[in-house]
């Protein structure tokens, strides 16, 4: 994971444009606290953009009937590998469009790799374990980062051009879960007010 | 009964034979029969310091599972007891089997649960399952596992004992379960039989609280039925089926889930057993036309605290009809609310609940009415395998038929428990 992380790092950094300063982005709830875990995403126009290097290997783990980590961010051309870390059978599927899948792992410890060619947003679940869930975003701009606990996301080397910047949570009540806004040439910071409902309780199948 | 039962094993042997079958065509690699994984076993211990009339478990009026003479009683138990079997056959069918020991008065061991499972991979966002075989419906709020343990409390409300009583029938189940949008919905539907007596103990005993559930083919005890003396067996198999043939007569049973997008999930849930009320055994169990309807309530209060509330309205008849009125008309009802809430590795819940039947037969009318509440207040601690609980429960109710037992028409009991449950 931490390889991954680096490579995915150092294709960012190489696919970097010349002219580029700092773009900082805060993303808040209704009542003004911040929202951590939210993924922003700049798409800078024209020649600016810039995909990030494909490839690159992530790992999502299940361990504790749960997926580790909950929340992904990958480079289109990423190699996800699922791990079973737990004692028991995970059945783990995505049905979202830019990535169907079903995985059938047997045992601790075997894992499967999923090969991630499109970008979106891929929702994961276990077919035996309702309440496991975990989503991983498959992006194809380099200018993607995830909120910290101050709701912040900052792009160091973002381009001098005008943008498109969108921001995306699970629990965001926006159509797909995305809400955008454009960034002008220039411009060094920018904010969501987005509105976010309670997780979903995971709900009993009473057997 | 051993007609009943013998009609009811043979019938039952086609589809476990079905099941059988299919694990010939299941790949190796998918079957998992005896590892670690498909083996639980669970078990109580408990100190029980109770007061009141004698336990309607040794054939009394009192409504818990222990009883006295009036006295304060200190008894240690052995309490429940169960292994459970899950073995996979494939990625999508499986089985559940339950053994289980209900320790205290009457102590008896026998078959719980046995059911197959049916989950395929879903197709779509709609996901779809099914069971097959003697289970528990979908009804209590305050069950889980296998085993169907009391999550927060020893003792479950007064519903949800009832269910565990006399409410598991043989069922073929299916459930469709889809998210549209935010919001979360699930239905189930269920054909059943052999749960022709549902509501015998409820209408000759009344409410009780207490955690033994009923074994497959074992029989529970009834108090005193004055009249019925001779006309009704003195105890009752909840899983019968009195009607010719096995299944001639199916019940049914359906539910349906909506959780909205906010932490709060709605649930509706209606049984009719179907039972002709004029079927009757040589030994002299007859059937009850028992249906009822149950709402649910489970709301996340934030910080952990839990909310689950249920209301059960039902009503059964049984007999037959004399002068326009049936021998037994009986209304039932209850509701409680549970709050639970956790403290690091501590937890608490609260329960208050009230209950009642209204008779309205030819041979019982309003005078074998029963109203009643109870209040019960149970902390829990978990370390590991094990978890330590202690509980007070307090029940009071009054029933003016029990004049006629020479009892006091009012009937108050508290129980303290203290119990070590351990899980493997």
């Amino acid at each position: 994971m931490v390889r991954g992380l680096v490579s995915f790092a150092a294709g960012l950094a190489l696919a970097a444009p010349l002219a580029a300063a700092p773009l900082s982005v805060r993303v808040v709830d209704a009542a003004g606290h911040p929202v951590r875990d939210a993924v922003v995403t700049l798409y800078p126009a024209g020649n600016a953009a810039r995909a990030p290097r494909p490839g690159g290997r992530y790992v999502v783990s299940q361990k504790n009937i749960q997926f580790h980590p909950f929340l992904s961010i990958v480079p289109v051309g990423a190699d996800v590998s699922f791990p079973n870390l737990d004692p028991t059978k995970h059945h783990v599927y995505s049905f979202s469009p830019a990535k169907r899948f079903e995985l059938k792992l047997f045992a601790k410890d075997q894992s499967r790799t999923v090969h991630f060619d499109k970008a979106g947003v891929v929702a994961l679940g276990c077919n035996i374990h309702d309440q496991m869930s975990a989503f991983i975003v498959v992006t194809d701009s380099v200018w993607t980062a995830r909120t910290n606990a101050q709701g912040m996301a900052t792009f160091g080397d973002a381009p001098n051009a005008p943008a498109r910047l969108t921001a995306w949570h699970p629990y965001l009540r926006a159509p797909a879960g995305i809400v955008q806004q454009n960034v002008g040439a220039g411009q060094r910071s920018a904010s969501f007010s987005v509105r976010l409902r309670p997780p979903p309780a995971p709900m009993s199948m009473d057997y | 009964m051993a007609c009943a039962a013998k009609r009811l094993l043979v019938r039952s042997a086609i589809p476990w034979g079905c099941a059988i079958a299919a694990l010939w065509a299941t790949p190796a690699s998918a079957a998992d029969f005896f590892s670690a994984d498909t083996l639980e076993v669970s078990g109580d211990l408990r100190l029980v310091a109770v007061d009141g009339p004698e336990s309607w478990v040794d054939g009394g009026f009192g409504k818990l599972r222990s009883g006295s003479n009036g006295d304060l009683r200190v008894t240690p138990q052995l309490g429940n007891a169960s292994i459970v079997w899950k073995p996979e056959f494939t990625w999508s069918l499986g089985a559940t089997i339950v053994g289980s020991l209900q320790g205290g008065e009457r102590t008896e061991a026998g078959l719980s649960q046995a059911y197959l499972t049916f989950k395929p991979m879903r197709g779509t966002k709609i996901a779809a399952s099914g069971r097959l075989g003697l289970m528990w419906p979908p009804v209590s709020l305050e069950h889980e596992g296998a085993d169907w343990h009391v999550r927060d409390s020893i003792t479950p409300s007064a519903i949800n004992s009832w269910i565990g009583e006399e409410v598991r029938p043989v069922a073929a189940e299916a459930t469709l379960a889809a998210t549209l949008g935010a919001h979360q919905l699930r239905a189930t539907a269920a054909v059943m039989a052999a749960n022709d007596t549902a509501a015998t103990l409820l209408t000759f005993r009344g409410w009780a609280l207490h955690d033994r559930t009923t074994l497959a083919f074992h029989r529970q005890p009834l108090p005193p039925l004055g009249e019925f003396t001779g006309v009704q067996a003195p105890y009752t198999h909840p899983l019968i089926d009195l009607h010719e043939g096995f299944a001639h007569r199916p019940g049914y049973y359906a539910k349906l889930v909506w959780q909205p997008p906010v932490p709060v999930r709605f649930e509706l849930f209606h049984y009719d057993n179907r039972a002709n009320p004029e079927d009757v055994t040589l030994d002299m169990e007859w059937g009850w036309h028992t249906r009822f309807d149950n709402a649910g309530l489970v709301a996340q209060l934030g910080g952990g605290t839990e909310l689950r509330a249920q209301a059960l309205s039902g009503r059964t008849h049984m007999g037959f009809v004399e002068e326009g009125r049936r021998w037994i008309d009986n209304r039932f009802r209850s509701a409680f609310v549970l709050i639970s809430r956790p403290f690091g590795p501590y937890g608490l819940a609260v329960r208050a609940e009230a209950f009642g039947t209204h008779n309205r037969g030819g041979w019982w009318t309003d005078e074998y009415d029963e109203r009643g509440w109870s209040a019960m207040i149970a902390g829990k601690r978990d370390f590991g395998h094990f978890t330590g609980l202690v509980e007070l429960l307090h029940v009071s109710s009054r029933n003016g038929s029990l004049e006629e037992q020479g009892l006091a028409p009012r009937q108050r009991q508290t129980q303290g428990q203290a119990e070590l449950r351990m899980r493997w």
